[in-house]
């Protein structure tokens, strides 16, 4: 580790901690209706729509609608996949993208998973990548953030159980948020060297001769709505590793701050709906000493590196001339504290986009994104899903605080209840119940070993990996894992699927249970939700639910390998 | 045909999730009615 790579990751904290209060400022301007600088678009978007934007939707309608255009919308791409060679803007006149595959991604760009099991730059026609893969890209984001905002109300206010309008959210979200910010960050990216253009690919002859073909596209619009929106699909197969994609030093570390941009934002906009300022930055220092803990780990494991290459005597020690460390599938240009810096950031957050191959990091290096997916992509989070998924283990920490003293948990003057504690465990009990049961299918069926590259543990933690990933919507990969098959396509789909709406169901379920409830004042036997000792407590539940859950996995799988290759080995 | 399945698959997963809906309103008013302590 180095002082650079510290300094590196300090700045960064402090971008991220000073652009928290004026974007959640924003947001709420955006969520009340009172920001109105497009408004005639947004009239006019209502008007085609047929929506009346002031109806306030019990939470049944509200959850309805979002189940109903996600639906419609990934019908709409499986069949603009299968049909994208008939279709315009097709320059390198790709054919139609394979059942599976066009399932799988449908799927994943719905629910903002953007798990790619296709290289875009060979697979994608230019209209699948603009028209489909970009719009999924905004509207997911803007659903995850809609449903986010919709359990804020529930624990805000007292409206018979109603959240809102899904689709005035749906539409303030993209147009006030997602498209300013994202038209803003491609232009930065095009300045920065990434590319814009609808060209055919260019052929080019090599210094040493060859012939090679570097992929066009209109890379730098979705480049902007890929970290803004936590999706993370890259337009090549590289992802953030490829020059067009992630073209310098500041761009990598713009990319960083849009990850997390909307997710720190939304804990602001949350403490100033509940009329608690203090419990949202609890929040978001919950989020950071999470953070903290998890980039430390990574950048510790990576720039360790692997003790066999030391015992070989070669010369892993940082220096002017080389990052030391564990450098394979890492950029020489982000080195060992930029790679540990986005790996945490892209796993804590759902975003999934990556600028080093995670399959390559140590065993305890790679565990990290593994931990940060499993815990539930709560530290900062999806666009949305972050903090809800935060609200749900606040709920849960309530209730175990008010069982240990034997009190009604209360959590901002509302009561939680059975009914509310049913909801939440439904929502913590899927997950989990996906990732070990897709997972212990695939060690033992012939189909998913099929897919497997690497043996022991390595082999299986590639398969949790996947199954973790996909399921927490998050769409980075291990690799080592040839997912091109039905089975695994067709698993990975409905993985995605399950992960997002089996998950928020009950969530909005439970939002709306809560909007039902009258406000108390807050009394002596109130759980103090802004203090040290509820952050400690917070933390304390979420590590313990994940660890209690996933810990046998992990040491079967990165534990065991992490020990294994102290003692020499290597898989 | 295998469009046809994986056409048929997303429809029937989202018909599940608005039965879904259903079922965590219904799971919500037996437990205000408190019907949840009934053996």
């Amino acid at each position: 580790m180095t002082a650079n790579g510290w300094a590196q990751i300090a700045v960064y904290s402090v971008a991220l901690l000073a652009l928290t209060k004026p974007m959640g400022v924003y947001m709420v301007k955006v969520y009340d209706g009172s920001m109105g600088w497009l408004r005639p678009v947004e009239r006019l978007l209502y008007r085609m729509g047929g929506i009346d934007a002031e109806q306030d939707q019990h939470w049944t309608a509200y959850t309805a609608a979002m189940l109903l255009f996600s639906a419609a919308s990934m019908l709409l791409t499986y069949v603009a996949l299968r049909l994208q060679h008939v279709l315009p803007f097709n320059p390198q006149q790709f054919p139609a993208v394979v059942d599976r595959q066009a399932f799988e991604t449908a799927a994943s760009f719905t629910t903002n998973t953007d798990w790619q099991s296709y290289a875009g730059e060979s697979t994608l026609s230019y209209f699948s990548q603009m028209s489909q893969l970009a719009f999924h890209n905004f509207a997911s984001a803007a659903a995850g953030m809609a449903v986010a905002v919709a359990l804020a109300r529930g624990i805000a206010r007292r409206s018979a159980g109603r959240l809102g309008n899904f689709w005035s959210d749906l539409v303030r979200g993209t147009l006030y948020i997602l498209l300013p910010l994202s038209f803003v960050v491609a232009l930065v990216h095009v300045q920065q060297g990434g590319i814009q253009n609808l060209m055919p690919y260019v052929d080019v002859h090599t210094l040493e001769g060859a012939r090679q073909t570097i992929a066009m596209g209109p890379v730098a619009s979705q480049e902007a709505i890929k970290e803004i929106g936590t999706n993370g699909g890259g337009f090549f197969n590289a992802n953030s590793a490829h020059g067009f994609e992630n073209p310098t030093p500041l761009t990598n570390f713009l990319q960083l701050l849009e990850i997390f941009l909307i997710s720190a934002g939304l804990t602001w906009t949350f403490g100033h709906m509940v009329k608690k300022q203090a419990h949202g930055w609890a929040l978001w220092a919950t989020m950071y000493v999470m953070f903290l803990t998890g980039v430390t780990t990574a950048y510790w494991a990576e720039a360790r590196g692997n003790p066999i290459h030391a015992a070989r005597g070669i010369d892993v020690v940082a220096s002017a001339t080389q990052s030391g460390g564990n450098m394979e599938g890492k950029e020489v240009r982000f080195g060992i504290a930029n790679s540990a810096l986005y790996a945490t950031v892209t796993t804590d957050a759902s975003c999934g986009c990556v600028n080093s191959m995670h399959d390559s990091f140590t065993p305890i290096g790679g565990m990290v994104p593994l931990i940060n997916m499993q815990l539930g992509e709560l530290i900062f989070g999806g666009v949305g899903a972050g903090l809800y998924g935060m609200l749900m283990m606040v709920l849960l920490t309530v209730f175990i605080a008010g069982l240990m003293v034997g009190r009604t948990p209360e959590y901002l003057g509302k009561k939680v209840e059975s009914r509310e504690v049913r909801m939440v465990m439904l929502y913590v009990l899927v997950f989990p119940l996906v990732i070990l049961a897709l997972t212990g299918l695939s060690v033992v069926l012939p189909a998913g070993l099929k897919g497997l590259n690497n043996a022991g543990p390595h082999g299986l933690t590639e398969i949790l990996y996947a199954f973790t990933s996909t399921p927490a919507n998050n769409g980075s990969a291990f690799a080592g894992l040839t997912g091109t098959t039905y089975y695994y396509n067709t698993l990975f789909g409905f993985a995605t699927l399950i992960g997002r709406f089996a998950m928020q169901v009950p969530l909005l379920a439970a939002a709306g249970f809560l909007a039902e409830k009258r406000i108390a004042p807050e009394s002596a036997g109130t759980f103090p939700v802004t203090t040290p000792l509820f952050v400690v407590l917070l933390i304390s539940v979420i590590v313990i639910v994940g660890a209690l859950t996933f810990f046998p996995a992990w040491s079967l799988g990165p534990i065991v390998e992490h020990l294994l290759m102290q003692s020499g080995r290597l898989f | 045909m295998m469009d046809v399945l994986y056409l048929v698959g997303t429809l029937v997963f989202f018909g599940l999730m608005l039965a879904y809906v259903r079922a965590c309103e219904g799971l919500g008013h037996d437990a205000d009615r408190g019907e949840e302590r009934t053996p």
